[in-house]
């Protein structure tokens, strides 16, 4: 079935206007897209964080501290 | 497996950064899931750790190589989800749990070109009880990659509930175990 379709088959069902239905289904991809987004940008954000590090450096950045690195 | 819509989780800091990293396509694929539906919950201890880590790095390094850690950094910080501060309430947990466990129930790490003193690891040990605390305290699942350590203070919590009173048990998933 079209999207067109089945939103109005949805707006007979709960006796609402097209309109409602096409700005309820706007509003929820509006909000899937802004996650989606989000996510995106936190993993970035993360890539760039631990981006060429070794993994002893990797390890001292979760926390495990070699005693050659305390100054 | 564990839906990414189970969470929200506690992230101790090598989850963290395991997740972050991680080459296996689906734990990448669970990650980008978890991350449209929560933030990235970690205790601020974490905060701790990962910060220490990057200022040893800065401090032991020069000219260039400093801005990349320091971009690094400030990408970490800019990038912080839901951190959670020790409160009175966790700090209380995390005491109770160091005093039933006080001393890391597994050696320090060891290699031919890597040593972590005894002291170093007995603070890893108790940044540990205080991430566990809190996810006690904040009733989330704790994702984690160091088994050791946190089976250990599960078990501590379970052998003496009363002094934990309407918390626990302690919920743990591991990295591997996601997907």
């Amino acid at each position: 079935m079209d999207a067109l379709g089945q939103a109005e088959r949805i707006a007979r069902a709960k006796h609402v206007n097209l309109s409602v239905v096409v700005a309820e289904a706007l509003a929820s991809f509006l909000q899937v897209e802004k996650a989606r987004e989000h996510s995106a940008q936190v993993l970035r954000g993360y890539r760039e964080a631990f981006q060429g590090f070794s993994a002893e450096e990797m390890m001292i950045l979760d926390g495990i501290i070699p005693e050659t690195r305390k100054r | 497996m564990i839906h990414p819509a189970w969470g929200p989780f506690l992230f101790d800091t090598s989850a963290e950064s395991w997740l972050a990293r991680t080459p296996l396509a689906p734990a990448q694929e669970w990650f980008r899931q978890y991350t449209e539906l929560f933030p990235v919950h970690i205790s601020a201890v974490t905060v701790l750790e990962r910060t220490r880590g990057y200022a040893l790095l800065w401090r032991s390094e020069s000219g260039e190589r400093r801005g990349q850690i320091e971009s690094a950094r400030i990408a970490y910080l800019s990038t912080l989800g839901q951190v959670w501060p020790v409160d009175t309430t966790i700090a209380v947990v995390a005491a109770e749990i160091m005093a039933l466990a006080p001393q890391p129930p597994t050696p320090a790490k060891r290699s031919h070109k890597f040593s972590e003193s005894r002291q170093e690891r007995l603070t890893r040990w108790r940044c540990d009880t205080m991430i566990a605390a809190t996810a006690l305290v904040t009733r989330m699942p704790l994702v984690h990659n160091n088994a050791g350590d946190f089976e250990a203070i599960r078990s501590a919590v379970e052998i003496d509930p009363a002094r934990f009173p309407g918390l626990g048990p302690l919920e743990l998933a591991r990295c591997g175990g996601l997907v």
